[in-house]
């Protein structure tokens, strides 16, 4: 009888608290979200998945809990508090992304640069709410839109909120479809959200080829901080451009982008465990992560309205939308909203070379933060 | 500490207004060299040999022929393109005219193998004979609205 209640008081019946029962709802939601809305399923379901595990109770010492040494859950969650698994999703990026659209219209490129303004008013935000400033960094940069980049820097500066900001920052990117329609309507005219793009020219194979190598040296040269990110990214779009290495850039767009987005969704998720994940500091990061997209959001789109006064060939303000990094979801939130008003106003390729632009911008601003913050 | 003050004691202000320069003119700089890429290749394919052989060719015009008739790149292989492209050379022969006349022009005028294009031209009905070695240009109206090469 004894043994009977000692294993029962071993049980996650008996060893559960409110915070536990309080993450499982939220991983079911993350499950439900995923699963039934389709809102990001590939990174949803993963860390919905992993919220659950992580919030099993259980009898601290059994090395089985993410932060407790020699459990298999903390050997997997390396990958995340290296950065190994943020770099290797970039590679796989990388062997995904056609920049042709951004090569034909460099111009765009300038809203990937504007969206990124999110991250530094975040910045000086988060340092207002009392957040030292390796943190307020980590939290800025939910304002690039890209988990990769915001789970890569926070590791590198406040690994101990690793979890509510990647939380945060998947959360935000699921939540597009219902973040940014009101801004992009709220901040244009019926009339700016008409205009139509010009036709795209046809970019040689050359160009395609070219590019990786020029923008790694350019952005790497420029902040050298952003090379395990960049790197891989440029490294696995030459892959996919040179055409001689199929293999590589095939495996590295499928199996070895989906392997790392498994763990790092696992992990991450499993390590919101309630008694770590549930503090304050988690929601005025959630609360800060809001205004960094919704800011990010309207500054793109005030820049495409400003670049509007100057050029003869007016482009479409909606655009400065996708200037986050959020591939392809905010890309294609800008074509429905253009759709909306337009049915024949085909706005996605021109939106998906503002969005490239912008997981560059944020890689880079992730090198510049770290850069800046490292040695405080 | 919160407010203001954190953020100038962090030195929030001037973090924030570098990290924002800093991005902007690395991805303006991109911006300028990717569109400039396309300059720079044309340049570098055209490669020393070409630039001797262009010095050495004999400087031709060779769509604008000697009678101001202009001639697409490619030519069509619509036979109504055709038509609409040799009705100008015939109208300058008169209504009626001798097939070796158009022939002869259309040679001079250095339009692609004109004796094939003439017989293909007859036997669409563009050129009709009168029996007596003329030949009249009949191209009906709607071939007139042929998009123009």
């Amino acid at each position: 009888m004894e043994l009977l209640f000692q294993f029962l008081s071993n049980t996650g019946y008996y060893l559960a608290d409110y915070r536990n029962v309080i993450m499982i709802v939220v991983g079911c939601l993350f499950l439900y979200l995923g699963t039934a809305k389709h809102y990001e399923p590939l990174l949803l379901i993963p860390i919905g998945f992993g919220i659950l595990v992580g919030n099993v109770p259980f009898f601290k010492g059994f090395g089985l809990g993410i932060y407790e040494n020699n459990s298999v859950l903390h050997y997997l969650y390396f990958g995340v508090v290296t950065g190994l698994y943020p770099s290797i999703v970039f590679l796989g990026l990388g062997a995904m992304t056609d920049f042709s659209s951004l090569l034909a219209r460099p111009v765009l490129m300038l809203l990937g640069a504007a969206a990124q303004m999110g991250i530094f008013f975040t910045l000086i935000g988060a340092l207002a709410f009392g957040f030292l400033p390796k943190e307020a960094g980590s939290i800025a940069i939910i304002g690039g839109a890209d988990g990769p980049t915001s789970i890569f820097l926070t590791a590198k500066l406040a690994p101990h909120l690793i979890g509510p900001i990647a939380i945060a920052a998947y959360s935000y990117m699921a939540l597009i479809p219902v973040i940014q329609p009101p801004i992009m309507r709220l901040l244009t005219s019926r009339k700016e959200r008409l205009i139509r793009m010009t036709e795209l020219r046809e970019v040689p194979k050359k160009e395609r080829i070219i590019f990786p190598a020029v923008g790694v040296l350019l952005c790497c040269f420029l902040a050298p901080a952003s090379i395990p990110l960049l790197g891989t990214f440029f490294f696995g779009n030459f892959l996919k451009e040179s055409g001689v290495a199929d293999r590589l850039a095939q495996t590295a767009r499928t199996a070895i982008i989906d392997t790392a987005t498994i763990f790092l969704g696992l992990t991450v998720g499993a390590s919101t465990q309630g008694d770590v994940f549930l503090t304050p500091k988690s929601v005025g990061i959630f609360l800060l992560g809001a205004v960094a997209f919704s800011i990010a959001t309207a500054s793109g789109i005030i820049f495409a309205k400003i670049m509007n006064l100057f050029l003869k060939e007016k482009i479409n303000p909606l655009l400065g939308a996708a200037g986050v990094s959020a591939v392809p979801g905010s890309a294609r939130e800008v074509h429905l909203v253009g759709q909306s008003e337009d049915p024949e106003n085909y706005l996605l390729m021109h939106a998906m070379a503002c969005n490239s632009s912008g997981v560059i911008g944020s890689a880079i601003c992730a090198g510049i933060l770290w850069s800046f913050l490292v040695g405080l | 500490m919160y407010g203001l003050q954190a953020i100038a004691a962090h030195n929030g202000w001037a973090m924030a207004l570098a990290g924002a320069l800093i991005v902007f003119s690395g991805l303006v700089i991109l911006s300028f060299v990717i569109s400039q890429l396309h300059k720079i290749l044309m340049f570098f394919e055209k490669k020393p040999g070409d630039v001797q052989q262009d010095m050495e060719k004999p400087k031709v015009a060779p769509f604008e022929n000697k009678a101001g008739f202009l001639l697409p790149k490619t030519f069509p292989q619509n036979i109504n393109e055709i038509a609409r492209l040799y009705k100008p050379l015939a109208e300058t022969l008169g209504e009626t005219f001798y097939l070796s006349e158009l022939y002869e022009m259309s040679r001079k005028n250095d339009f692609p193998h004109p004796h094939i294009t003439l017989t293909a031209l007859r036997e669409s009905k563009i050129l009709v004979s009168d029996g007596n070695g003329v030949f009249t240009w009949n191209l009906p109206a709607e071939h007139d609205d042929i998009e123009n090469v």
